[in-house]
């Protein structure tokens, strides 16, 4: 005769997920004894329905064979929790060695984002867990995994993140990567969050009328306005961060091997790869200003294949660069010999400089130059 | 008999038992649970059970209980079950919950937090409902989780990467370190193959990393995050500095991110003279090229031909 457990399984699978629970929220109540059962809820992730049923199971539960005293005793009153009884389940169980390690890359990864309020609490309770877990939880790691200094946080993100939370308006200086601008405008900061290690905000702009996202360190100025707004529940943390438009131009690179990274860092609409390894891209592109700096930093390494108006753009943004260079007669292109070449300095470097990252401290250090500023439309 | 109850009484029983128990006296002790006539059917049911409390993180060991090794009983070693005294602060506890709830869903890092909040003093400031302002999604993948497992256990690994220039090649590679930099993890570690340390970023690894041999130790004094750098130059070690002129505009930004930069003087048209970093390769005429007439390079003289004979090659171009 076939056992219950086998004709379900989602029973067998949902007992497991209470045992783990049960293991975890027994002990918390050993040593917070009267713990509201609300409180509780909320700590563990489960219904109140859910953690009565519990509890009333392990009211039946013990050491067997259940002599006096090996019963639990659970007492509920007036919404609150005692337990005891249950000196075997008086601890925890242990981290698994998948927790140490979910919990601690989490938390190292958090702890390296710039202009975190909970930063330091963080770094704190980590070095606890290194300390304390045990070698058979973390093992090397804790030795072995660090944040890098990344960017100081931008003098401006205070004001943005209360101004989001008081849901006030703002007056901003606004350097914008797309049109390579600086605007003065109105905004309503709804949420503030961060993607690709910088910090955005998402709010409602005065200007356009729309809804934009800006990255928060290229906001150069903020001032309070004392005006209040009612928030639209425009879409923060976890949106695309590109978002496309209908003023969108397909704009088509040919990208050698050292311009590659591009088809990897910004959002492209489709690729094909030629038999010599070149990569042609089409990207969106609601402004064509920032493409045309992104093609000039990649002289040599990328054409552009269209539009006609992105050549021109190129052509001219090459012109009136070259002119700051005229006041020097020093110079004299034709008898200049090529500089430095590449493989000559790769070689003496301990790193690849292919597994490194776009440079961040540029004007197209974003992943989405497009959707910053004027082209984030939604 | 609900499962659940009896796992929870098999954990009490094993937990407290000063020795090893054998099936049949656990069938002894548990007569509801595993008491049937048909012993091979409770003998199964007790077989799931166990592996149930292992799934869920319960040490179930299994040890001779003869010296001929005859029978087999069972047992929960107290000190690879009970978690170590911690003590958390509520600024410290409420922070670990951010983290665990940072980017996608992860219920590993969330168990773990459930369980620490047992040596919380004094309740959480953030009610445990707090999440992170952060949207890597994806973040702590499969991949970042078995070279961390790897780093933990000193494996060395092999795996699949993809350079940015698209090559494609199988790595075998000691790793010494994880660094999370500019939104993006990061495993540094000895290419065998290369001879060289390398730092490889986990969004190109096109397979999950398998362990393989133990791995090299580390040289002493190694940090991981010195070769995870970025400049204005591109990655490398900055071994001298260059001149650079910036245009009011991009001025104040564009060099937030760096180290190493100094403002040498404002120009009374309000471009800022800095020095920054340069490092050997392209990298540096790259950087100034971005800002396209925003940015001059002034020094040294091979900067300034090598930006100028850039801009040139692209006029030249039909």
């Amino acid at each position: 005769m076939p056992s219950p457990e086998r004709r379900s399984g989602t029973k067998t699978a949902r007992a497991s997920e209470r045992l783990r629970r049960l293991l975890v929220i027994v002990p918390y109540l050993v040593r917070h004894p009267g713990t509201e059962i609300a409180e509780i809820s909320r700590l563990f992730g489960v219904t109140e329905e859910e953690l009565t049923s519990d509890l009333n199971l392990l009211f039946v539960s013990g050491l067997p064979p259940y002599g006096p005293g090996d019963l639990i005793g659970v007492d509920i009153a007036d919404g609150r929790v005692w337990i005891d009884m249950a000196d075997y389940f008086d601890r925890p169980l242990r981290l698994t060695r998948a927790e140490a390690l979910a919990l601690y890359l989490r938390g190292t990864a958090l702890a390296g984002t710039p202009g975190l309020r909970e930063a330091t609490a963080l770094v704190s309770a980590l070095r606890k867990l290194g300390e304390r877990l045990g070698p058979e939880a973390l093992g090397e790691l804790a030795q072995r995994v660090e944040a890098a200094e990344g960017s100081r946080p931008a003098e401006t993100l205070d004001a943005i993140r209360g101004a989001a939370r008081d849901r006030e308006r703002l007056l901003i200086e606004y350097y914008s990567a797309s049109s390579a601008e600086t605007s003065t405008r109105e905004i309503d900061p709804e949420e503030a969050f961060v993607a690709i290690g910088n910090w955005y905000v998402v709010a409602w702009d005065h200007r356009s009328g729309e809804e934009r996202l800006f990255r928060v360190d290229r906001i150069k100025s903020v001032r309070a306005t004392g005006r209040r707004f009612r928030a639209r529940g425009l879409a923060g943390l976890g949106r695309p961060l590109y978002t496309p438009t209908e003023s969108d131009v397909p704009v088509r690179l040919l990208l050698h091997a050292g311009a590659r990274w591009v088809a990897e860092y910004y959002e492209i609409l489709g690729s094909t790869r030629r038999e010599n390894g070149d990569l042609e891209v089409v990207m969106p592109a609601s402004r064509l200003e920032w493409v045309a700096r992104l093609v000039l930093r990649l002289s040599g390494e990328a054409e552009v294949m269209g539009p006609p108006q992105l050549k021109e753009r190129v052509r001219d943004l090459a012109v009136r660069t070259r002119k700051r260079y005229e006041r020097s007669s020093s110079i004299d292109v034709e008898v200049t010999k090529p500089p430095r070449g590449r493989g000559r300095y790769r070689s003496c470097h301990d790193h690849d400089p292919d597994d490194m990252p776009p440079l961040r401290g540029s004007g197209h250090g974003t992943r989405i130059d497009p959707a910053v500023g004027d082209a984030g439309r939604t | 008999m609900h499962p659940l109850e009896r796992l929870v009484d098999l954990v009490a029983l094993l937990l407290d038992s000063a020795r090893p128990l054998t099936f049949d006296e656990i069938r002894g002790r548990m007569e509801e649970a595993y008491g049937q006539e048909d012993v091979a059917s409770a003998k199964r049911m007790f077989e799931r059970d166990k592996d149930i409390l292992r799934d869920v993180g319960v040490p179930v060991e299994v040890v001779a209980t003869d010296v001929w090794e005859v029978e087999h009983g069972y047992v929960i070693p107290k000190e690879k079950y009970y978690l170590p005294e911690v003590n958390f602060t509520p600024e410290e506890i409420s922070a670990l919950f951010v983290a665990a709830r940072s980017g996608a869903e992860d219920d590993a890092a969330e168990h773990a937090v459930r369980k620490l909040l047992y040596g919380a003093e004094g309740g959480l400031l953030t009610g445990g409902s707090a999440r992170a302002p952060f949207a890597e999604a994806g973040l702590v993948d499969a991949r970042l989780t078995a070279a961390a497992e790897a780093v933990a256990e000193q494996r060395s690994v092999r795996f699949g990467y993809r350079t940015a220039r698209g090559d494609e090649s199988e790595r075998h590679v000691d790793p010494w370190g994880l660094v999370f930099r500019g939104g993006h993890w990061y495993l540094v570690g000895m290419d065998r193959e290369r001879g060289d340390v390398r730092a490889f970023r986990f969004s190109r690894l096109s397979t999950v990393p398998v362990p393989a041999d133990e791995a090299g130790a580390p040289p002493p004094g190694f940090r991981a995050a010195d070769h995870v750098q970025v400049g204005p130059f591109g990655p490398g070690e900055a071994e001298e500095h260059a001149l650079v002129a910036l245009s009011p505009e991009v001025a104040w930004w564009a060099t937030k991110d760096l180290s190493g930069v100094a403002t040498e003087r404002t120009r009374p048209d309000g471009w800022i003279e800095m020095t920054v970093p340069a490092a050997p390769g392209e990298g540096l005429a790259s950087w100034i090229l971005s800002f396209g007439p925003d940015a001059e390079a002034l020094e040294p003289v091979s900067l300034r031909e090598e930006v100028v004979r850039r801009l040139e090659a692209i006029l030249a171009e039909p």
